[in-house]
């Protein structure tokens, strides 16, 4: 399969770093300078201990180092790809991006231990081992691949070369779904004759969401991320069938990922439950209520309404692609080398209690 | 492979599964809430067996991200009903 265009954007990306030494940390006077470094974006923080170090050994207090990473305060997971930590907590890009990293005092009530690279080669195995789980149904492939292509896999990841990635991956059997912008019209005949669906795709998604109460409409007035609980982390595949004539776009499939923010069936649900709900109520007041119960449900209808979520923001790989594109292209393009598509979200969900 | 999504309200049964000759629990099944992550469930584990790390796998193969709700790991994963999930004091699926 030839690398595309889009897909070599996506692993040449790099975000510039600004790190600074936490000041509890240093030692020296003056203070040393803060480190710029170009981080991969399909990357892990943890691995730039090479490039990070150095700058800093010197003025640390004596201890063992346990590196981690925080923007303002929020902690920086470490098994997330760079490029995903920065779409999701800089709304407004901030370029360079200004981290602290810290040596010591791990925060491990909020997150997981790292021990150095070999975690985090670890993390990437075993989120490639889920992907093809949910597409293959089993991960076979990844279990039974050879030390040696293990290791070069990991490598080409590190190393942010595609020509490498693409040569081990391909072995692994993970068939991205057909891009249906570039199927010819007259290949159309010969498909037919399967009837409706060809081809089922399972594609493995993360998806980060945050919930805004407020509009925006300028990026600066994004409201901070200062605390994980305020991110939904959804892991759901997105079937994809291939249908003659009709394709799946992103926005279709973040409807399909979204039924409780987006589902036309919510609307229909929630007011029957609202109907059980009235059966409590004392026999003396039943003529009454009949009629009340209507109100009711014509005022939770239009609750459920106005309450629709509305995408504010959507981020993959950095850029903010239309909604109308063809999922598989996303897919196919944008996709990390984990085999899963991470997409960060920024929905606007209408206050409720306004009823 | 669960057929139809269950709403993440609900309580899924997590069936624990020792491998590598990790210690057994006396009880096998629980019940935990569909919005809690992955991550409580390792904690819940290190906290019965009184270990500080521990390898948790679902279905014998792979080591879901901590932040996955245990709903979506159903969901993608499950099936009869449960969620398979082995511990083991070392690597046992690399």
């Amino acid at each position: 399969m030839p690398i595309m265009e889009a897909q070599k954007y996506v692993w040449e990306g790099a975000i510039p770093l600004q790190i600074h030494l936490h000041e509890s940390e240093v030692t020296t006077f003056p203070p040393p300078p803060p480190a710029l470094i170009l981080a991969p974006r399909i990357g892990y923080l943890p691995l730039l201990i090479a490039l990070i170090k150095p700058y800093f050994s010197s003025a640390l207090p004596p201890g063992v180092d346990t590196l981690w990473f925080d923007y303002k305060g929020l902690p920086l997971k470490w098994y997330t790809p760079t490029g995903v930590l920065f779409d999701l907590l800089c709304a407004e890009p901030e370029r360079p991006w200004n981290l602290t990293v810290h040596f010591r005092g791990y925060p491990a009530n909020i997150l997981i231990p790292c021990e150095g690279e070999d975690a985090v080669k670890w993390s990437f195995i075993n989120s490639l081992k889920e992907a093809a789980y949910i597409i293959n149904g089993n991960c076979k492939n990844i279990m039974n691949m050879s030390q040696s292509d293990q290791v070069e896999l990991w490598c080409s990841v590190m190393n942010g070369n595609v020509e490498a990635y693409q040569r081990v991956s391909s072995k692994l059997k993970l068939g991205t779904v057909e891009d249906e912008y570039f199927v010819k019209p007259q290949q159309g005949t010969c498909e037919t004759d399967t009837i409706g669906q060809v081809k089922t795709g399972r594609i493995p998604i993360r998806l980060y969401v945050c919930s805004v109460s407020e509009d925006f409409d300028d990026l600066e007035d994004v409201p901070k991320v200062d605390s994980w609980d305020k991110i939904s982390f959804i892991n759901r595949p997105v079937e994809i069938h291939k249908e003659e004539g009709k394709y799946l776009t992103l926005h279709d499939a973040i409807e399909a990922l979204l039924p409780e923010y987006f589902s036309e069936k919510s609307l229909i649900e929630s007011p029957s439950q609202e109907g059980e709900d009235k059966n409590n109520i004392s026999p003396e007041d039943a003529g009454d209520s009949k009629a009340e119960e209507v109100v009711n449900v014509c005022n939770d209808l239009e609750a459920s309404c106005t309450s629709n979520a509305e995408i504010k923001l959507i981020r993959i790989q950095g850029i903010e692609p239309k909604l109308k594109i063809p999922f598989s292209w996303v897919v196919n393009n944008l996709m990390n080398p984990d085999y899963f598509l991470h997409i960060c979200l920024y929905v606007k969900v209408a206050n409720l209690n306004t009823t | 492979m669960a057929t139809e999504s269950a709403s993440p309200a609900r309580k899924v049964v997590v069936h624990f599964r020792a491998t590598g000759g990790a210690p057994i629990l006396k009880q096998a099944k629980f019940k935990i809430s569909g919005t809690d992550k992955f991550a409580k469930v390792i904690d819940f584990l290190c906290r019965h067996l009184g270990r500080e790390t521990l390898f948790v796998y679902v279905n014998s193969a792979f080591s879901p991200n901590p932040d996955e709700l245990v709903i979506d790991l159903y969901n993608n994963f499950g099936f009869d009903g449960k969620l398979v999930v082995n511990y083991a004091c070392s690597m046992a699926w690399g």
